[in-house]
């Protein structure tokens, strides 16, 4: 089949970008639609012209390194599934898909399709951590901990970091991501030590990469490729409040 | 991490630093637009005396301005006002700001309501409401003038714009109540899996019930019960 694409093409961050028009032909449903856009780019490099740059790693659904908005819709239209995850069997010969980058001012454009995500890099290691001991690594059920909070907690830790919840949300809030990466540690023992140090080190860093407010618009949930639940935005806040008031 | 250490044996500067954070203003916000629907809680059950009678209600006024704390909790309450506003609007354009170059195509994944995707509107339309309310029913600019206030609300709502208007506002409440109940109580960090379906209805029903109460007003003495001679008739001997 063929599909219509209206990509976004910019040459650096300081370049002029624009929606540019493509037709890749020969897509079939079994496509992921990143093969479909490595479909292009060999039709383009066939022309002689630049190749689509876009980001990519495992291709499973597992890395959070795939990110696009395909029509609108961070992953595209599917439910709880990554770019890669997408697959063209999602439509039919002659559709026109258009696939910008995320946008945020804490996503800096780099070229075409790609952003830099660094900033959750540094959230991260703001106070994303907890300390242990180096060397051997200690009897994995030392420390007991109830299956329920292993499972909120492991639900939290599945994030991968992809930037969908910011390039969803209206106000460009990093929320759901931070909310993930301190709700992992807050429900485990081993994060105690650091309990209050870190949401409060991790809310700075989000605040000076420039990302927005939560307005509760809940688009971030509804786009998580991970199915990470708003509950831990309320955790966040949560551990905010309580940090700033008895942290010493 | 070096702000926070700074900041820590200094509890002004813990403050300072809380309401200049994304979340703590969110807190601010939320917290101060929880006591605004105190506010009109009470406020509703006031009005709601109108159906009573005008004696009722013009005593209920009488006791009202009387009171010599008034001047305090209206300070109190304009003070909320501020906080939510200005709070809101530093977020609002942090937001912008944060999103400089938006989207050619924007979808989302239908997470947002009419009222989350108006905010800002209603929020403009209320702040409006509120100067014209207050200028014409508080201090009485316009409309019939005297001690009498039930003859003057009714003055105001036999005028079929100024009870349109006043719908219309009250609407944009709703609209505004409809997501800011349930958001406030997730900004407070209430949710659970158990509670917040319920919750959620609950702030729902609350703006619908609101919307319902004070549009019941200029809908009933404005265009139903159009009978000023004999409401004013009754209250003559009462209240003077």
């Amino acid at each position: 089949m063929n599909i219509t694409l209206k990509v976004w093409r910019q040459k650096n961050a300081a370049a002029p970008g624009a929606l540019v028009e493509y037709t890749v032909s020969g897509v079939v449903p079994e496509m992921s639609f990143l093969e479909m856009l490595d479909t292009l780019n060999e039709q383009l490099i066939a022309k002689g012209e630049d190749p689509l740059a876009f980001d990519s790693d495992c291709r499973e659904g597992i890395c959070g390194m795939c990110n696009l908005m395909i029509d609108g819709q961070a992953h595209g239209p599917d439910k709880e599934a990554t770019t890669c995850q997408l697959h063209m069997r999602r439509y039919k010969d002659g559709d026109v898909v258009t696939v910008e980058p995320f946008r945020a001012k804490g996503f800096p454009l780099v070229k075409d399709l790609v952003v830099d995500r660094s900033a959750f890099d540094r959230i991260q290691a703001a106070g994303g951590f907890v300390s242990t001991h180096t060397g051997g690594a200690g009897e994995a059920n030392a420390i007991l901990i109830p299956h329920d909070m292993a499972e909120k907690a492991m639900d939290a830790a599945s994030c991968i970091g992809c930037g969908a919840c910011v390039a969803a949300c209206p106000n460009a809030s990093a929320m759901l991501f931070v909310a993930a990466k301190v709700s992992q540690y807050a429900l485990l023992p081993q994060g105690q030590p650091e309990r209050e140090k870190r949401v409060l080190a991790m809310r700075e860093a989000m605040d000076k990469e420039g990302f927005g407010h939560c307005t509760n618009e809940y688009e971030c949930e509804a786009a998580c490729p991970k199915g990470i639940k708003l509950s831990n935005i309320a955790r966040l806040n949560r551990e905010f409040l309580r940090a700033t008031i008895v942290s010493e | 991490m070096e702000a926070n250490a700074n900041c820590a044996s200094k509890s002004p500067c813990r403050v300072f630093e809380f309401l200049e954070s994304s979340i703590g203003k969110k807190i601010m916000v939320a917290a101060a637009g929880i006591l605004l629907c105190g506010f009109l809680v009470t406020h509703l059950a006031g009005n709601l005396l109108m159906y009573v009678g005008g004696e009722a209600f013009n005593r209920y006024a009488e006791a009202l301005v009387s009171n010599p704390l008034l001047p305090l909790a209206e300070a109190g309450l304009v003070g909320l006002f501020l906080l939510h506003i200005v709070l809101s609007i530093r977020a609002t354009l942090a937001n912008r700001a944060a999103r400089p170059e938006g989207y050619q195509v924007y979808k989302g994944k239908g997470a947002r309501t009419p009222g989350s995707r108006t905010m800002a509107v209603t929020g403009i339309l209320i702040l409006a409401f509120v100067v014209i309310h207050v200028a014409t029913l508080k201090y009485q600019v316009g409309g019939q003038k005297g001690p009498d206030l039930f003859a003057h609300v009714l003055g105001w709502f036999a005028n079929p714009w100024y009870s349109i208007f006043y719908v219309l506002a009250v609407g944009g409440v709703g609209l505004h109540l409809s997501h800011g109940v349930q958001s406030a109580l997730q900004t407070f960090g209430v949710n659970h899996p158990r509670y917040t379906p319920a919750l959620r209805k609950a702030g729902l029903a609350f703006a619908i019930l609101i919307f319902l109460g004070f549009a019941s007003l200029p809908v009933y003495f404005g265009f139903i019960h159009k009978t000023a001679d004999a409401c004013c008739a009754t209250m003559e001997g009462g209240s003077k």
